[in-house]
């Protein structure tokens, strides 16, 4: 397969945030209007207690009028300081939610191919805490835009009014903002290795608690107790050292501004003995100096986070840049409909090659026919390629060479809905939502009857054990819920490709997750579904193989041979090897079969 | 590994619960007393050096600048430098102190609850579920580590801050401390209101984020059904539901915290406007000084943001006494398999007499009234159906569990009467599937016997012939296994498992049959291994395989939780039940 993005021009990095905050626009310009507002209220502060205290207490002039206007102030920079940050936040949020539907609509889509090789993980990470690096960012657009607006306008406003004191007050603060940033860039290495010894610690645990029983069984508690003895030292010590990181800058932070404070005392003061300077005047200055801490503070923390979104967003891109390798044709063709004298769901496989990544050829020349209705068990050793078979038919990959004909219509020309409409495939692990086991069943058509859900069930033989679940029907199922027998919901499944009534339905080893005692039960309800209906199953169990018409023997990525079971048994040798080397694989499992039955 | 899971109901704690998890947890830190102490007496004396600035302020005010003496005003200016140097050394201080001391709690409570972990009996690990446990150890115990870091410090010196400042504005002036009374029970008020709130806001936020978040990894993990079935769209419009709730639920904890901070915000200027009056009017009638309503006035200032600091605090508080009060709840399991203090017998025979065993909590009996008696050196293969009894059986005479009625002993003694030691040297269970921890080979074996020297792994090792297959890879028994044992095929994996009991060297062997398959090739080995390591060991052996099975000296059918059948394989043969119809079925389905 070739590189996913070959073909995908790759977008600036800040191209994504932007496509995404343009429909925010008018939001985020009232934020920053609002910014704008709460700017002037807070910068107005310290000016009118400035006069307040030169006016109304040195001058004993209308001081109730000046007390007054500070408290309007005040109220106007409560008010706009609630709606500056809900609008910031919301906003954020907002950027945030967008992005993770569009991450996660495009992740559905993406081919198999691309599944097979990236992490849940990684994958889960894109759609959390990447996102929230990104949503932390936006927030800080509007509060970083007015704060700087505001940092601007009090330093003209102080340098209009006393150019050497501003000089004096202002001087520490620039370093305010250069320790905020030297923090943020030396913290964040400790606090990953913080994260790094944590996760080391959980592997301990996680280790211990699933291998309890050999602990339990060689007495063996004090080697764990002393693994994480290790690991509770290493948190210990590496979480000391960030200690040690903020203990080197947050006091600094903090007590920067207090040099500017001590400045405007002594400078100020001289200046107010000379009559150059009124005491209010000094007052509001000092009151300047706090205000601007905050902001200068966080500007520094813009710039690394700032940085920290940057790497997010590069992250997401790399995932929304991958064009899915399978997707819709331009014109797509609709798949014959039924006509009065003939069957649908002829299959044929005509000489296809096929590899996985990895550049191995899995099937070669790989030539198969099946008429509609007919049913065929592919057998074949472990790495045959006999499973690729199926991932090819409902296009989860495509195949290198050669076609594949649905009633005559190749599958690349039919929309990918209509293809995994037609092809209804019972998988080898079966994959029960957080839902109830009538949604799970329901699953192809969600709008689907009690009636016929029940239907389904009862073919696929699942009936009886539902109704005997708590809440039969509606008995959550899934992580959070409540959790089946290997065999239960293998039949789950197969009500689940019933319902969706498939013209071709495949069996990938449906039935190798289940107890070979309970297998007899799914057999049956295999040979319902199978009745009359194209079907390729895929099996070890010669009980299922005998399900079919026919047996194709896989080898080496091509059908060496075909006939019934017993025909195939009679005459070919690798037949037999094949079937031997399985069901010795299974003896193990067939010693309580027996028992099991008694 | 998401940091943020579903809430459960400990998570909602009442508020005395909360208290005595504090107090609980107090009593635990014990040890880190003095640290905690000198954190403390650090925070003190960096909020004292704060509050000296309005003071320093006023001097500065009345007795330099108003009387034009500039020396004062440069004994105030020095003054405030050797404040502001003292409450930065304090406050570096302060970082480090805490830290340790939180550092140092977190660290003993992590092994403790480990350890007490470890102690529990098996029956504890079915009881509770393995993610719940791990979470426990890590998301749990790192919810605190905020309040370590800076939370706990920021609380101290708030409140601290508070008192103080309260303090000071008395003595600084009585009418004006008036102006502080007057807006602090709106904020107060306010507080509380916030606190109820923002508790269920964050909650909500966090049960929508825990629900996000397994939609996600359901899409994810389920891909190919989804595709399969053409789901996308349906599944996409899933996701957005979730998700959509998730921003509504951001939004409401966000209408929560924004207006009280902007009341918080107003109120602090309120305060500032009032004292401009109020002193204004004082200073007119000659009761206080200008420069008092100007330290006032900064004090004042100084006061509003730990209010909000503190508010923002309490979800952090609330978080970590709920983790507090489920990490006790670990604590206060009493295990159930206790130590007892006689040391057991070289050898002798297992006597298993009419016991009987149920699952706590549960009704129906697994084992009812079993007698069987293992003489030494004798191999029993326990066979029956998936869920009779048989595997808990085995446990039993391990001593994983206790039986609920009747009595195992080993060579005359009970074992529940024997040291856990002594026991775990005479019968050793070897588990279905080989569990590798992580490390390497040589340390895989060990965890049988922690003291063993690398000769003892290789003698071991080749106890049941399997050295020389490790010693093939490059870095020999020192090669290390990955994660899980990723590294090993199936087969080598059980090599290594049967290499520890091999280490042991134990009286009795517990074995558990392994259901899965392996390929032919180290198929061959293991059953050679298995053979050497039972060799003429009393061996009980819950068998899946008749090859095994007839290979025993007496063979035990368990059907239903009772001994159905007891006897050498022709005996059972013979009696034409369970087993004979089990041996039938085996022998029909042999290929030919």
């Amino acid at each position: 397969m070739t590189d996913t993005r070959a073909d995908t021009a790759k977008r600036s990095r800040w191209a994504l945030l932007h496509a995404t905050l343009a429909t925010q626009r008018r939001n985020l310009t009232i934020a920053t209007l609002i910014g704008l507002l709460w700017m002037c209220g807070k910068v107005a502060v310290p000016w009118l207690v400035g006069i307040g205290i030169d006016q109304g207490i040195e001058a004993d002039d209308r001081v109730w009028l000046w007390a007054g206007l500070v408290a309007a102030a005040g109220i106007a920079s409560g008010v706009f300081t609630a709606f500056r940050r809900y609008y910031a936040f919301r906003e954020a949020r907002w950027t945030e939610t967008q992005l993770r539907e569009r991450l996660f609509g495009h992740i559905l889509r993406l081919h198999i191919g691309y599944h097979d090789r990236s992490q849940t993980g990684q994958l889960m990470s894109r759609s959390s805490s990447d996102l929230q690096q990104i949503q932390a960012f936006v927030v800080m657009i509007p509060i970083t835009l007015s704060n700087l607006a505001m940092v601007i306008s009090v330093t003209v406003i102080l340098a209009l009014t006393n150019p050497l004191l501003t000089l004096v007050a202002l001087a520490p603060l620039p370093l305010v903002n250069f320790a905020g940033r030297r923090f943020s860039s030396s913290i964040h290495p400790a606090v990953q290795a913080v994260q790094q010894e944590q996760a080391e610690l959980a592997t301990v645990v996680e280790e211990t608690v699933s291998g309890v029983r050999v602990i339990k069984g060689f007495g063996a508690e004090a080697v764990q107790s002393a693994k994480l003895e290790v690991e509770a030292d290493d948190i210990r010590r590496v979480s000391i050292d960030a200690a040690k990181i903020r203990a080197k800058y947050l006091p600094a932070i903090e007590l920067l501004p207090q040099i500017g404070l001590i400045g405007v005392l002594g400078v100020g003061g001289l200046q107010v003995i000379d009559g150059t300077l009124t005491l209010g005047e000094l007052v509001s200055f000092n009151i300047y100096v706090s205000l601007l801490v905050a902001p200068l503070r966080m500007l520094g923390m813009t710039i690394a986070w700032g940085q920290r979104a940057a790497a997010a967003i590069e992250r997401i891109n790399d995932v929304l840049d991958t064009v899915p390798l399978i997707s819709d044709p331009g014109n797509p063709t609709v798949l014959p409909t039924r006509q009065s004298n003939s069957a649908l769901g002829a299959v044929r496989f005509d000489g296809v090659d096929f590899g996985y990544d990895d550049g191995l050829r899995v099937l070669n020349n790989f030539n198969l026919e099946l008429a509609a209705g007919q049913s065929i068990a592919l057998v074949g050793g472990t790495g045959s390629g006999k499973s690729t078979v199926a991932r090819l038919l409902i296009r989860f990959y495509d195949a290198d060479a050669g076609s594949i004909t649905i009633d005559g219509v190749p599958i690349g020309d039919l929309a990918l809905h209509e293809l995994r409409r037609a092809v209804g495939v019972v998988f080898e692990d079966t994959l029960l939502f957080g839902d109830s086991v009538a949604a799970n069943i329901a699953f192809a058509d969600p709008d689907a009857s009690h009636d016929a859900i029940e239907r389904a069930a009862r073919l696929a033989g699942a009936h009886d054990f539902i109704m005997g679940l708590p809440d039969a029907y509606d008995t959550q199922l899934g992580e959070r819920g409540y959790s089946l027998s290997g065999g239960q919901r293998q039949r789950i499944a197969i009500a689940r490709a019933i319902l969706a009534d498939p013209r071709i339905l495949v069996l990938d080893d449906a039935t190798s997750a289940v107890d070979p005692s309970k297998e007899h039960e799914i057999r049956s309800a295999m040979s319902t579904v199978m009745d009359g209906r194209t079907t390729i199953v895929i099996a070890h169990r010669p009980g299922t193989i005998a399900l079919a018409d026919t047996v194709a023997l896989v080898d080496e990525g091509r059908v060496i041979a075909t006939g019934t079971h017993d025909h195939l048994l009679a005459t070919d040798a690798r037949y037999r090897e094949v079937l031997a080397a399985m069901s010795d694989a299974d003896r193990a499992a067939a010693g309580p079969t027996g028992l099991g039955r008694s | 590994m998401w940091g943020m899971s579903a809430i459960e109901e400990e998570d909602r704690l009442d508020a005395d619960a909360a208290k005595q998890a504090m107090r609980r947890a107090a009593r635990m830190a014990a040890p880190f007393k003095r640290t905690v102490l000198s954190a403390i007496g650090f925070t003190a004396m960096t909020t004292l050096g704060l509050l000296m600035g309005p003071v320093i302020v006023r001097y500065g005010i009345d007795d330099g600048i108003k009387p034009a003496d500039s020396a004062t005003l440069r004994t105030a200016v020095i003054a405030y430098i050797v404040v502001v140097s003292i409450a930065y050394v304090s406050s570096r201080q302060q970082y480090i102190f805490i830290n340790r001391a939180g550092e140092g709690f977190l660290r003993l409570l992590r092994i403790r609850v480990f350890g007490h972990i470890q102690k529990q009996s098996l029956a504890f690990f079915d009881r509770n579920k393995s993610g719940v446990l791990v979470a426990r150890m890590t998301a749990d115990i790192e919810s605190m580590a905020e309040l370590v870091q800076w939370g706990l410090l920021q609380f101290v010196s708030a409140a601290l801050l508070l008192t103080f400042s309260f303090i000071l504005l008395l003595v600084l002036s009585w009418q004006l401390t008036i102006v502080a009374l007057l807006v602090m029970p709106v904020i107060v008020v306010a507080s509380r209101k916030f606190q109820r709130d923002s508790n269920a806001a964050y909650l909500d936020v966090r049960d929508n984020v825990g629900s996000n978040l397994s939609t996600l990894q359901e899409g994810i993990t389920g891909v190919r059904v989804i595709q399969a079935y053409a789901r996308e769209p349906e599944q996409t419009r899933r996701f957005e539901e979730s998700n959509r709730g998730l921003f509504r639920s951001h939004l409401y904890s966000l209408r929560v915290s924004t207006w009280f901070f902007g009341l918080v915000e107003a109120s602090g200027v309120i305060a500032s406007a009032l004292a401009i009056g109020i002193g204004g009017w004082l200073v007119n009638r000659g009761d206080v000084t200008v420069g008092t309503a100007i330290a006032v006035l900064l004090l004042l200032a100084q006061l509003f943001e730990p209010v909000q600091q503190l508010s923002q605090l309490y979800n952090t508080v609330q978080s970590s006494t709920a983790a507090l009060d489920k990490l006790f709840g670990i604590l206060d399991t009493t295990p159930d398999v206790l130590d007892g203090e006689l040391a057991l017998p070289a050898s002798g025979a297992v006597v298993v007499s009419a016991v009987g065993f149920r699952y706590p909590e549960t009704k129906s009996l697994v084992l009812d009234d079993v007698s069987i008696t293992v003489a030494n050196g004798e191999r029993l293969a326990v066979v029956g159906a998936t869920g009779s009894g048989k595997s808990t059986l085995a446990k039993l005479m391990a001593r994983l569990y206790d039986p609920t009625a009747g009595t195992i002993t080993f060579g005359g003694v009970d074992l529940r009467d024997a040291t856990i030691d002594s026991l775990r040297q005479r019968v050793v269970v070897v588990p279905q599937e080989g569990f590798l921890f992580g490390g390497t080979i040589a340390d895989n074996v060990r965890v049988a016997r922690a003291d063993a020297s690398d000769n003892d792994v290789r003698a071991a090792l080749d106890a049941i012939g399997a050295l020389d297959r490790f010693e093939q890879f490059e870095e020999g028994i020192h090669t290390e296994v990955r994660e899980r044992g990723s590294r090993l095929s199936a087969g080598e994996r059980q090599l290594v498992s049967l290499a520890r009991a091999a280490l042991v060297d134990p009286a009795v062997l517990v074995l558990d049959e392994a259901t899965s398959n392996l390929d032919p090739g180290t198929e061959v080995i293991v059953e050679h291994a298995l053979e050497s390591l039972m060799g003429s060991r009393t061996t009980i052996v819950v068998a899946h395989r008749l090859s095994t099975i007839r290979r025993a000296d007496r063979i035990a059918v368990i059907d239903a939780g009772k001994l159905a059948e007891l006897g050498t394989h022709d005996e059972l043969l013979a009696l034409g039940g369970h087993y004979a119809r089990l041996a039938h079925a085996w022998a029909a389905s042999q290929p030919n």
